[in-house]
């Protein structure tokens, strides 16, 4: 679904992804973990062209990418991304948000698409607040409309970017819950996050990113139990402690 | 000295300040539909990336900031008649009205989209938008709230701006109070006429700002 190979970034002298190799199977959830700047951003952005990349390849959902803008917008209907920030549209209720993209580029019918955002925001347990505006709505609640409106497109694949480290402790398991039971029905996912827990509840995979390179990668129980390198130790011991 | 204003005369030139007074108004209100149309193209040709459509609006916004508005009407009053093109004061003035108040629209509403963060335009992208669907619903929506109140701020300038037209003839509010300088020798009653009307125009234009804000406030804020 997800296949990246030697693939190379650099900000202009700033070598970011280095030799980035991994390949992610259909209904895979795979979390990337590592120490802030060490490329975990970039390296999901690569996947639904928001970073260009120098060298290496990246086909994703059979996509080249690399090709054209026409190509990489067919491409990102089928993509979805969360932010960190949730990027909601402050001008537009929870239902609008949700239901903009499937009208203007799905082409969906206004009923239909209100259709599909009211069972989705009902799903994340919004039902009571789809005229609620963004700043009507607490930050969980927000991310919760931002999952929403990403999967109103129907996406085959679902990244997220730390999508509770700008929440209230009090609000992250509401979101991490709404990501478990999206992990649990088959999406395929590549989850930046440094919440351990859910790594270890739905993981397939997690990789430990250091300084624009993969460090390690392995099956949750080998990386949390028996970590290869000094660096994901030392990592490890500092983001379990709390 | 205001306490001997002549009202008896300023009364009696009422009518021709009135007609100076919707002279001045048609005058602005084309010039500033002009400088909307004129500054949404400079705008959106500067903000787009291809080189040879955004240099002529870049230049063409600079050349208007660098220079003043006289030279401006002037260099079309003498110009455009040597191009072979004969068209009345009254629209050279509107022209340049335009055309200088173009510039400063471009820059207000190139400011209000840059206000805008870049995380929304790649929500916008993650899901398929075009950049065209980008700017129009997620956008330029959202810029228009911060440039209403410089645009207001531009409008009444060009108002003001728009008694230069009296230097190429063009009979609107300064002229006007003129005739009762010239014809009298009463110029303080012209000045105080002409600037009540400006007044006027002034709260008109504060009184349509406001009604604006309160009509767009955004649902659930006060
Ligand atoms: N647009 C950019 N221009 C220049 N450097 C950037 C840009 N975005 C990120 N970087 C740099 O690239 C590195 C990796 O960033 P990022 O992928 O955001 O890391 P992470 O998400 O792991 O914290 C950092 O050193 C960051 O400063
Ligand atoms: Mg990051």
């Amino acid at each position: 679904m997800i296949e990246f190979s030697n693939l190379n970034k650099w900000f202009g002298a700033l070598h970011v992804l280095s030799d980035i190799n991994l390949s992610v199977a259909k209904g895979e959830v795979v979390v990337v973990c590592g120490p802030s700047g060490s490329g975990k951003s970039t390296l999901i952005r690569c996947v639904n062209g928001l970073e260009p990349f120098q060298k290496g390849g990246l086909i994703v959902d059979g996509t080249e990418l690399g090709g054209s803008e026409a190509r990489l917008r067919d491409l990102r209907m089928e993509v979805g991304f969360v932010f960190q920030q949730f990027n909601l549209y402050p001008h537009k209720t929870a239902l609008e948000n949700v239901t903009l993209a499937p009208i203007h580029v799905r082409k969906l019918s206004k009923v239909d698409a209100e259709e599909r955002g009211r069972a989705l925001l009902a799903k994340v347990g919004l039902g009571d607040k789809m005229g609620n505006y963004p700043h009507q709505l607490s930050g969980g609640q927000q991310q919760r409309v931002a999952i929403a409106r990403s999967l109103a497109m129907q996406p085959k694949i679902m990244l997220f970017d730390e999508p509770t480290s700008a929440l209230d402790p009090e609000m992250i398991n509401e979101v991490l819950d709404v990501m478990v039971s999206l992990a649990r029905e088959g999406m395929t996912m590549m989850v930046v996050t440094h919440e351990m827990g859910f790594a270890r509840k739905v993981a397939d995979r997690v990789i430990f990113m250091d300084r624009g390179a993969i460090v390690e990668m392995a099956s949750p129980e080998t990386f949390f139990t028996a970590p290869k390198n000094d660096r994901t130790r030392d990592f490890l011991s500092k983001v379990l402690q709390h | 000295m205001l306490g001997n204003l002549n009202i008896r005369v300023m009364l009696e030139y009422l009518p021709d300040i009135w007609h100076g007074f919707l002279a001045t108004l048609m005058l602005s209100a084309a010039g500033f539909a002009g400088a909307i149309v004129l500054g949404i193209v400079a705008c959106a040709l500067s903000i787009q990336p291809l080189r040879w459509l955004k240099w002529p609006a870049v230049a063409y916004v600079d050349a208007i900031r660098a220079t003043p508005l006289l030279a401006q009407l002037y260099f079309l009053y003498f110009g455009l008649p040597r191009l072979g093109v004969l068209v009345p004061e009254m629209v050279i003035g509107v022209i340049a009205l335009s055309l200088n108040s173009g510039a400063y629209v471009a820059e207000i509403i190139r400011s209000g989209i840059l206000s805008i963060q870049r995380g929304q335009v790649e929500a916008g992208m993650s899901t398929g938008l075009t950049y065209l669907q980008r700017m129009r619903l997620i956008v330029l929506p959202q810029a228009l709230r911060p440039t209403v109140s410089p645009l207001i701020g531009q409008a009444i300038v060009l108002v003001k701006d728009s008694s230069l037209l009296s230097l190429i003839s063009v009979v609107e509010l300064t002229r006007a109070g003129q005739m009762i300088a010239i014809d009298r020798f009463m110029p303080i009653e012209g000045l105080v006429s002409t600037a009540l009307a400006y007044l006027v125009l002034y709260y008109l234009l504060k009184l349509m700002a406001g009604l604006w804000v309160h009509q767009n406030r955004l649902p659930g804020r006060a």
